[in-house]
């Protein structure tokens, strides 16, 4: 074992040089597989993100959490930037996401910046919510899949 | 997406790299345009950590963030390093050609080719990033909408900044969020993805800038277009959350470490301060990073003079002084030994999976054993030990936070994103340590 590792510390010039030279014959051969499959996908998800309409642009992964993003198109449109809102989800309906009980409230915080979460706000972006519980709502906006925009009277 | 969007993100970008070369030309003097080039990457990376670490101060004092204080904070930072540059001396940039340091034909060759295929790269990620939706969790869970309530509300917003998850991750990234979305003139989630097409831009740049006279071409290009293109690199380049930067300002700050302890330079020393200072403000894991590089270079600079401690500590508490207004992270609470053993396997082949990081940690690991046998031992000793350090990291992180399950799937256990960084560095590792065999080659033959 001494004696390999003293052949191997002692080891020549052209040793050294042929140890280096692999190593950049190594990258170079994973450089020649690897580049133009990350070419080729850069290239592909640029057609894919050009291929997007406007709004699947800028819901991005609201497309994922709710079934139908006129829901957060008009959201931005009707509730104004310096008022709050609050979310109120009901039973799952056919037609949601599997993220979009869990997940629904979240994105609309960080979707709807400026806009604050307040559970006592006067708009309420309701989905599937029981309209009982929000006495004096009147709905200025609704979808399909139980989604709808309510309004309490101030 | 507008025109005008795109181009005050370049301002705003520009402004970063013309306030970072302007700290570097007061550090150290650029005599020629050519240093000015070759350090540009270097300088922009130094002033987007010098902006973000110098806002998130400012932010936890409550001052409000703003377009115009935007303006003032780069037009006076400029300004200063300007003036300090002038009192220190230092000459104006003169000339182009380094005519201490002719260049071959064949090295520019082979870095014309590098930068035409990372040019290439860089190309199409721009048509990627400028129409890019909001897609991935922590980016729209968190990142951005803390980025976009600092530019709606001026500041550290307490309903964002303590509800929304991972409340308690550093600011630096959604500063650079909210300042491209005032040079923007909106806070377009589209187009703000060119913002992270910059900073790689940068980082490439620096990199390359920083090596290009410590190793040769042949050796740089091959190896920098590579990890560029390795898969988990290649598909989170763009993702607006702060892996990337947070790797990129810590192997940058390890790589000038890594150099000063080679020429002892003291330049090198206050520019890794800015970029570790930067990173430990980037994410939590950061400020262990530029704990590992600089505890490594303590030890690494053992049996020289005294000065040289005091400098690394003074940097040391420059990036603890940074990081400390803001909140500490959780710790953890541990594990058993099973879990410490399953974390450290679980870091392994993560580590080592090809799929994920190509040959890349295989080429350093030979690396590391032949600069060990033939090449520079002390930068091949603090490299070992740092990436030693910054494997032994992730396992902890496995290890401590007992809800991480062991897997390697991204949405559960962070270890995939977290061993960004030790490949990064690895890479840029072994073109110092594979230079230094090299050169010794050519020392002998002398």
């Amino acid at each position: 074992m001494y004696d390999v590792l003293q052949r191997w510390l002692s080891a020549g010039v052209g040793t050294r040089r042929l140890l280096v030279v692999f190593c950049v014959a190594v990258t170079l051969v994973a450089l020649v597989v690897r580049y133009p499959d990350a070419l080729h996908d850069a290239d592909e998800t640029a057609r894919a993100n050009a291929a997007l309409d406007f709004v699947d642009r800028a819901v991005g992964a609201g497309n994922s959490v709710f079934p139908d993003q006129r829901l957060l198109v008009e959201a931005r449109g009707l509730i104004p930037p310096d008022e709050s809102f609050a979310v109120s989800v009901g039973d799952p309906q056919p037609g949601w996401t599997d993220l979009t009980a869990s997940s629904a409230e979240l994105f609309l915080r960080s979707y709807l910046l400026p806009r604050r979460l307040d559970p006592n706000a006067r708009w309420v972006v309701c989905l599937a919510c029981d309209r009982d519980a929000h006495p004096g709502a009147v709905a200025v906006w609704e979808g399909d899949e139980g989604l709808a925009i309510l309004r309490l009277a101030s | 997406m507008s025109v005008r969007a795109v181009l005050g993100l370049a301002a705003l970008n520009g402004a970063y790299l013309i306030l970072g070369v302007m700290l570097l030309w007061a550090l150290r003097g650029l005599r020629r345009w050519s240093d000015v080039l070759r350090l540009a990457g270097l300088g922009y990376l130094v002033g987007v950590a010098a902006f973000g670490t110098v806002w998130t101060q400012l932010l936890v004092v409550r001052l409000p963030f703003g377009g115009w204080g935007l303006v003032l904070t780069l037009a006076g930072g400029t300004a200063a390093a300007g003036a300090a540059g002038v009192l220190l001396g230092r000459p104006r940039p003169r000339g182009f050609v380094d005519t201490d340091r002719p260049a071959s034909a064949a090295s520019l060759l082979v870095a014309a080719a590098g930068v035409a295929l990372t040019g290439l790269l860089l190309e199409a990620l721009f048509r990627s990033a400028r129409l890019q939706s909001l897609q991935a969790y922590d980016a729209w869970a968190f990142w951005v909408p803390k980025g976009k309530a600092i530019y709606d509300f001026g500041g550290l917003d307490q309903q964002v900044f303590t509800t929304f998850p991972n409340a308690t991750y550093p600011p630096l990234v959604p500063i650079l969020d909210a300042a491209a979305f005032h040079a923007m003139g909106s806070a377009d989630v589209v187009t703000f993805h060119l913002q992270y097409w910059f900073l790689v831009v940068g980082a490439t740049a620096a990199i390359a800038g920083c090596l290009y006279r410590h190793v040769p071409a042949w050796l740089l290009w091959p190896s920098l277009v590579l990890v560029f293109t390795v898969p988990r690199i290649a598909s989170g380049l763009l993702v607006p959350q702060a892996d990337v930067l947070v790797d990129v300002l810590f192997v940058a700050g390890a790589l000038l470490l890594a150099l000063w302890l080679r020429d002892g330079r003291g330049w090198r020393l206050a520019a890794a301060a800015v970029l570790l200072a930067g990173a430990g403000l980037t994410k939590r894991e950061g400020l262990l990073f530029a704990a590992a590089a600089l505890a490594v270079a303590l030890a690494a600079s053992y049996g020289r003079h005294r000065v040289v401690w005091l400098r690394l500590l003074t940097v040391a508490a420059v990036v603890g002084a940074a990081a400390l207004p803001w909140r500490p992270a959780d710790a953890g609470a541990g594990g058993s030994i099973d879990r410490l053993l399953d974390a450290l396997r679980l870091s392994f082949d993560v580590l080592f999976d090809t799929a994920l990081w190509s040959v890349v940690p295989l080429v350093a690991l030979i690396a590391l054993g032949a600069a060990f046998a033939w090449g520079d031992r002390r930068v091949a000793a603090y490299l070992a030990a740092l990436l030693g350090l910054v494997f032994l990291g992730g396992a902890w992180v496995t290890y401590a936070f007992r809800e991480l399950p062991i897997t390697a799937q991204e949405s559960a256990n962070p270890i995939v994103r977290y061993t960004g960084a030790f490949v990064l560095l690895s890479a840029v590792a072994t073109l110092l340590l594979l230079a230094s065999v090299w050169r010794s080659g050519t020392e002998d033959l002398q």
